[in-house]
């Protein structure tokens, strides 16, 4: 075996064999030997390496200094350092193993220069480890700088969005695969050229790198690239430094928001047309609301003039008719009775047409006044149907009568708004009939302990009429067949007041009918019970033989309707005095006594309803009184009743009811304008409604008392300084007071009709026009009020009690 | 929010509806509620430092001789100009609003079944432009 004799040779052989950097340095850190992997890492050539010291690789100055104890113990130790190469620096491991000289003193170091790991810079090299000897290894067989610029090449290829790199001056120095798609050009073609040109707005641009090299930061900047669709983009950059912290370029990247724009332009559209959408429906309901605002007016005005009008001819009517009755009882030859007779039908057509008209407004705008009084149903019905007698037999008809016998003898309802119903569907039978006949029903359908259910029904044998009229004909003006009002007569208007008559009582008509051989009508409504005696309830009329020489008092202005109250009270065979107007009625009851007052409430110097409360509270006389008036009204009713009045009597004066009030009153005095106070109670209407306030509490009971409790302490002395302040004319405090009141009926759910009435109060407390209304609405909420505390006190206990 | 409960006045001498609001804003909202039957209550008590107050114009209606809603208004005004304070009233006449507003009131709104809603709008509104504002001076802090 040869010898090897050159074992110098033979070591360097060795450490070039190494696939590791591998360098020897001696204790102050000269350069001793390197091998060749040292030499591509470092790309330096051996001769330059070997007069360098290992501080000229490293930023620290003093590098060995500082390392010494380390590099130079006894043992193998790792230091995590960064080196620097080529103005380039690398994070490093070196790994150094001592050597000894004769003396067995440290003389040198071999040192191995490892890659760190990625993830663990304080990766400790382990020889046993398999796994990372081998990252180990494949790192170290390339070069460290490719393989961290490969590393750092994956991230930015891996990015979507374009990556620049520029230099100071705003030139292209490196870039991703993006870039080149999004600008459409290739490496040779971008590299080196101006950042800015590639934008839509290049001074933008520059102001884009301007700033970021003078903040060292840019966000967020908005920009456009200039590619073949104008990609919108927002730019983020900020500087990189070399190692001596100089900014030697800038990296940008633009993230393409055209994807973000367009949602975001959607977005706003939609936002546009929805508000767009929003407002065309705004106005569509304004001008709805606006619509059925006029014709809402045009309805009022309408009823108003149609119930202005009637009552403007109903007035001198009134007259006409009473003078013709009385020019009947005068001797008349035979021509003469014949004209006059012809004026009092005629008369009496007309007032009925225009009673029509006014009840029609009446019920349409609520005013209906439906009585509540005891009558007898089948003496009623009987004395009606007397009138159509003699219309019968000249039309040779039958009247078959069927009435059931289990109703009870006397119930409480509208006797007069009966009638009025029956008599025009009577006469409609009647007038449409020409053969056969009519039948009138009457049954009892239901009964519970406090009423019963009466279903009228009128059967002809007449006309009849065509199914799709059937609806039409409750319409106001409208007959089945337009040629009906020509042979049959009559205005269209008895079937629509029918309907409504009916509806306002709660009950429902319904029609059967087939062309030409009948009609059906049948109507439901509903009555109380009384136990009223029988005999306190006058026959429909007759005359009273036991009643004679009364002395009545008539208070009334007009002359005319003077003289017609005189004739009828004459013909009654009782002697009248007349005064006109409130001052002198009380100066005539002062003087002389009368049985009975009859008072108009329309007259100068002092109204009814005044003349009445100074009799009651003055003179403190019970007298009875009977208001005449021309229109009656709820208000009107509910004041006669406050002021003291006993009845009403509507104009023109019937002269039977009239007979039979007068009668009915001194018979019991006792009874006022309505029947009787334990019937007031259940069936007048509940004038407070706690729905708002049950929805506004939840229901909460503690909470719902509470508040009615409040009503009731902070109400009353309200309604009190009200009267006082309306008495003393003291119109300021009036406006105050009303005022407080107006937010408290709508949460007790009092009508709106009384604020309402409160608010022209406080108008007129502020104004002060209209005297006459004021005070009869104070009186009215004071009635309404005092009634809801009634109300609220019983609601009171049962929250209470609940 | 639980313990950084905001504070709401209420003045109105109409008790009925006072208490009605209170219901409402106690069942609604998680304002802490305050009621006073007189503007000089509601003076005296400033110091508690409400987020908002709601009050009544006619305070005077039928005591006499005590402070008026606009008084009043004035008074919260010059303890403390940043009080959001929406007036009420039963009134609806334009001049009563321009009033109320002349005397730096944030809204007027008449009383009604739905004056609550309003209430409720204009008082998100309200707090809605006060955190604008507050993010407007913090930004403006920094500038």
């Amino acid at each position: 075996m040869d010898k090897i004799e050159n074992v110098s040779a033979l070591k360097s052989c060795l450490i070039d064999a190494n696939p590791n950097a591998l360098m020897v340095i001696d204790f102050r850190g000269n350069v001793l030997e390197v091998n060749q992997k040292l030499l591509s890492l470092f790309q330096i050539k051996k001769n330059k390496l070997r007069h360098s010291n290992l501080n000229d690789f490293f930023d620290e100055p003093d590098f060995i200094k500082n390392h010494r104890e380390i590099f130079l113990k006894k043992n193998k130790s790792e230091i995590h350092t960064t080196l620097k190469l080529k103005n380039q620096t690398f994070a490093i491991v070196l790994i150094s193993v001592p050597f000894k000289n004769d003396q067995g003193k440290v003389a040198g170091a071999v040192i191995q220069f490892k890659y760190p790991t990625i993830s663990d810079t304080n990766y400790t090299f382990n020889p046993e480890d398999n796994i990372s000897s081998n990252l180990k290894n494949q790192y170290m067989d390339l070069s460290m700088q490719e393989i961290s610029s490969r590393y750092a090449r994956s991230l930015i290829e891996a990015s979507l969005d374009p990556l620049f790199t520029i230099s100071l001056e705003g030139k292209i120095t490196d870039f991703n695969n993006a870039s080149m798609e999004v600008t459409g050009l290739n490496r040779l073609a971008l590299i080196n050229t101006d950042f800015k040109t590639y934008f839509t707005e290049p001074n933008e641009a520059q102001k884009v790198y301007q700033q970021i090299f003078e903040n060292g930061f840019v966000d967020a900047y908005p920009l456009v690239i200039k590619d073949h669709k104008l990609t919108a983009v927002l730019l983020n950059g900020s500087v990189y430094k070399n190692d001596k912290g100089l900014v030697i370029g800038a990296v940008v990247v633009a993230r393409d928001i055209t994807t973000q724009n367009k949602i975001e332009k959607e977005l706003i559209e939609a936002k546009v047309f929805a508000e767009k959408a929003t407002k065309t429906a705004e106005d569509a309901k304004l001008k709805a609301e606006a619509a059925a605002l006029i014709a809402e007016d045009a309805v009022k005005s309408k009823q108003q003039f149609l119930s202005n009008m009637s009552h403007e001819i109903r007035t001198p009517m009134n007259a006409i008719i009473g003078f013709t009755k009385i020019v009947l009882k005068t001797h008349l030859d035979k021509k003469q009775l014949e004209y006059i007779e012809a004026i009092k039908i005629s008369g009496y057509a007309l007032i009925v047409l225009i009673n029509d008209i006014l009840d029609l407004a009446k019920v349409d705008s609520g005013k209906m006044v439906f009585e509540k009084a005891p009558f007898k149903m089948s003496f009623s019905i009987a004395a009606m149907l007397h009138l159509f007698e003699t219309k019968i037999q000249e039309k040779n008809l039958t009247l078959i009568r069927k009435y059931d016998e289990v109703i009870p003898e006397i119930l409480i309802g509208d006797p007069t708004r009966l009638h009025q119903i029956i008599l025009n569907l009577m006469s409609n039978a009647v007038k449409f009939t020409n053969k056969g006949n009519i039948t009138i029903s009457i049954d009892m359908i239901a009964e519970s302990k406090k009423d019963v259910t009466i279903e009228f029904a009128i059967s002809d044998t007449g006309i009849g009429i065509a199914e799709n009229k059937i609806t039409s004909i409750f319409e106001n003006f409208q007959q089945a067949t337009t040629g009906t009002s020509r042979i049959y007569g009559g205005t269209g208007l008895g079937l629509a007041i029918v309907k409504k008559l009916i509806e306002s009582q709660d009950g429902s008509i319904q029609v059967h009918s087939v062309l030409g051989e009948g009609s059906t009508f049948s109507f439901r409504l509903k009555f109380q019970k009384t136990n009223e005696n029988v005999e306190a309830i006058l026959p429909f009329f007759q005359k009273d033989e036991q009643i004679k020489g009364l002395k009545i008092l008539v208070v009334e202005d007009i002359p005319l309707n003077q003289l017609l109250m005189k004739t009828l009270l004459d013909d009654f065979g009782f002697k009248s005095e007349i005064a006109v107007n409130g001052k002198i009625a009380i100066e005539k009851v002062k003087k002389n006594k009368y049985d009975i007052i009859l008072m108009d409430l329309q007259m100068p110097e002092m109204n009814g309803f005044d003349a009445t409360k100074f009799i009651r509270n003055e003179l403190k006389s019970k007298i009875p009184i009977i208001a005449l008036t021309a229109d009656v009204t709820t208000m009107d009713l509910a004041k006669c009743k406050l002021v003291g009045m006993n009845d009403y009597l509507a104009k023109p004066v019937d002269e039977q009811l009239l007979y039979r009030k007068i009668v009915g009153l001194l018979k019991n005095p006792t009874s006022s304008l309505i029947p009787k106070n334990t019937l007031i109670a259940e069936n007048k209407k509940k004038c407070i409604n706690l729905n708002y306030l049950m929805t506004r509490t939840k229901s909460n009971p503690l909470l719902m008392s509470e508040m009615i409790s409040l009503y009731l302490e902070q109400t009353p002395p309200l309604i009190s300084s009200m009267k006082e302040s309306f008495v003393a004319k003291d119109w300021k405090t009036l406006q105050m007071v009303v005022h407080k009141m107006i937010p408290s009926f709508s949460i007790m759910g009092i009508d709106n009709q009384i604020e309402e009435m409160a608010k022209s109060i406080k108008n007129f407390a502020e104004e002060q026009f209209l005297m006459n209304d004021i005070e009869n609405m104070v009186y009215q909420i004071e009635s309404v009020c005092l009634q809801a505390f009634d109300e609220l006190n019983e609601e009171l206990k049962l929250i209470q009690l609940n | 929010m639980k313990t950084n409960q905001q504070t709401v006045f209420l003045v109105d001498d109409d008790a009925v509806f006072l208490k009605l609001l209170a219901i409402d804003f106690q069942m609604q909202t998680n304002f802490k509620v305050l009621t006073f039957e007189t503007g000089e209550k509601c003076i005296e008590n400033l110091q508690l430092q409400p987020d908002l107050i709601i009050l009544d114009y006619h305070l005077d209606g039928v005591e006499k001789g005590v402070m008026n809603g606009i008084e009043t208004l004035d008074k919260i005004k010059d303890f403390n100009t940043t009080i959001p304070v929406i007036m009420l009233s039963s009134q609806d006449k334009i001049e009563v609003a321009i009033d109320c507003m002349h005397h730096k009131a944030h809204d007027y709104i008449v009383k009604s079944e739905t004056a609550f809603l309003k209430l409720q709008n204009n008082i998100q509104s309200i707090f809605n432009f006060k955190q604008v504002e507050k993010k407007l001076n913090w930004y403006m802090d920094r500038m």
